[in-house]
């Protein structure tokens, strides 16, 4: 009897909370009824008198819908409402009209994907900063977990700051492909997605930037890792920034020039990269060229076949 | 996974274990990677490859088929390289030989008559410093002897059909390696015999390429 009341206290302390009151033996009789009579299991009673004080009050369902804070870590099921604090990583390229925004957020147990759609009418979010999002729906993509952004969502920027996952791995491998949309491109003023052809997926013709980035494969001969090199990254490796690379573009005045330029300094070397894996995208925080092999690492090898 | 196509891994692997693969996975459905088996037990359809460019050639005049020959410390592979491949052909045109290249293409199997040859399309060539070749030498080392361990261990699937096809002599292949490590420490690597096998190799290899249709290697 005492587990009861304990139920129908915390239900009913969450309505208060929200201004609401509602009749306390009402909800009693309806969990006894569920619990001793029905043999239903505590989270299904319960989640049966909530929908029913909802419904019972004509509360507005985005007011009262309050989705567990989870760990990135513990999204392992499609189709679950929950809450979790997490930092934005990356953000791709949308590559639909319907998804206002997608990409990458983190927490210090792992990475997963998020997807802001569109007629959710959610603010969009900014790479490196820390957000709340709340009733997020988890859904199951190409054999990966990801998180919905819908119309009952809600994000709120935090000001916490949440760390990544501390495992670091370190990758060397050949770059074997960079994609067609690297180089100098342009990005959307609005909403800094890339532009093709001077058009915003989104936006439409709007004024756009400057930006330089490589978007390519890394591969180690057992794994592919997906990168993206920013200008710094660039910069170290090729010595051409953004100014150099307008200059080249000008100079043979084919914005192209610059991927192919990158294309022929970068393709086929090799290169150490530290980041954070998500998913098959690694994220890059440490970018180097490997210019060699050292004696000693030859001669361990030959050790083995001695 | 889904339906969903990962991108293939480029493996690692010298020349001459490439050339001795001579077993083909039947394709799952058309759009399935169409795997070769080496004698040491890995399935492989994209390979890097670093080496040096020895020739290119277009096959006839005017065909946009350009037959190229690429060696590494180990034996030399034959590729191709058509408009079907623009990269690669682009890049191609640009390079004098001899050159230092680092390749990624998928490794194709063609027959004449019982014998079945291995030949490389290119998806690009790059020409790169010796630096890149030099880790790609101890980098496919590396990957060779772990495939050696793992043929001697015998539990893999395709490892065991590796020894059912080829029935390969690991030593043979552990020289091969030794070989091209020691062209790392610029020593003179002894192997007179195996030398003489890559020259009958490539002898036999020598062939009028208009007597078979090349339209499988090339397209995609």
């Amino acid at each position: 009897m005492e587990r009861v009341e304990e139920l129908a206290d915390q239900i009913l302390s969450q309505f208060a909370g929200l201004g609401y009151e509602i009749n306390r033996d009402e909800v009693i009789k309806r969990l006894k009824l569920l619990l001793y009579e029905f043999k239903v299991p505590e989270s299904e009673a319960v989640r049966t008198v909530r929908n029913w004080i909802i419904k019972e009050y004509g509360i507005p369902r985005e007011k009262v819908v309050e989705a567990p804070l989870v760990k990135i870590k513990d999204i392992t099921k499609p189709g679950q409402w929950v809450s979790l604090k997490a930092k934005v990583v990356q953000i791709w390229d949308s590559t639909s009209p319907s998804v206002s925004q997608v990409g990458l957020i983190g927490d210090e147990t792992g990475i997963i994907k998020f997807v802001i759609w569109a007629k959710s009418g959610k603010g969009e979010v900014e790479e490196g900063k820390c957000y709340l999002f709340k009733n997020v729906v988890t859904d199951s993509f190409q054999g990966r977990m990801q998180i919905n952004v819908g119309r009952t969502s809600e994000i709120v920027e935090i000001d916490e700051d949440i760390q990544l996952p501390p495992r670091e791995i370190e990758v060397i491998g050949a770059l074997v492909a960079i994609q067609q949309n690297s180089g100098l491109i342009q990005r959307c003023e609005q909403c800094h997605r890339v532009m093709t052809k001077g058009i915003c997926p989104i936006h439409g013709k709007v004024k756009g930037y400057d930006d330089l980035r490589v978007k390519g494969v890394l591969d180690d001969g057992e794994n592919v890792y997906e990168i993206i090199l920013n200008e710094g990254n660039i910069k170290d490796l090729t010595g051409i920034d953004l100014e150099k690379a307008k200059q080249i573009a000008s100079e043979r005045l084919d914005r192209n020039a610059v991927l192919s330029e990158l294309k022929r300094i970068l393709l086929g070397r090799y290169f150490k990269v530290a980041g954070v894996r998500g998913g098959r995208y690694l994220l890059v925080r440490r970018v180097e060229k490997i210019l060699g092999v050292k004696a000693d690492e030859v001669d361990k090898l030959l050790e083995v076949l001695a | 996974m889904n339906g969903f196509r990962r991108r293939e891994v480029a493996r690692r692997a010298f020349a001459y274990e490439i050339n001795r693969s001579t077993y083909r996975f039947p394709r799952e459905d058309e759009k399935s990677p169409a795997y070769v088996l080496t004698p040491l037990g890995v399935r492989v359809n994209r390979v890097f490859i670093v080496g040096a460019l020895l020739d290119k050639e277009e096959i006839k005049p005017d065909s946009g088929i350009w037959r190229i020959r690429v060696s590494d410390p180990t034996s030399a592979i034959y590729g191709y390289v058509s408009r079907f491949q623009p990269d690669a052909l682009e890049s191609l045109m640009e390079i004098d030989v001899p050159e230092l290249v680092a390749i990624v293409g998928k490794v194709r199997t063609f027959e004449v008559g019982a014998r079945i040859f291995v030949s490389l399309r290119p998806e690009y060539v790059s020409p790169v410093e010796s630096g890149v070749r030099d880790y790609w030498v101890y980098e496919t080392a590396k990957h060779t002897i772990e495939r050696i361990k793992a043929m001697e261990r015998k539990e893999d699937e395709d490892v065991k059909l590796a020894w059912q096809i080829y029935n390969p002599n690991l030593d043979e292949y552990r020289a091969i390696v030794k070989q091209a490590l020691l062209t790392l420490k610029g020593t003179i690597a002894e192997g007179e015999e195996e030398e003489e096998e890559i020259q009958g190799f490539e002898e036999e290899f020598e062939f009028e390429e208009e007597e078979w249709d090349l339209s499988d290697i090339l397209k995609e």
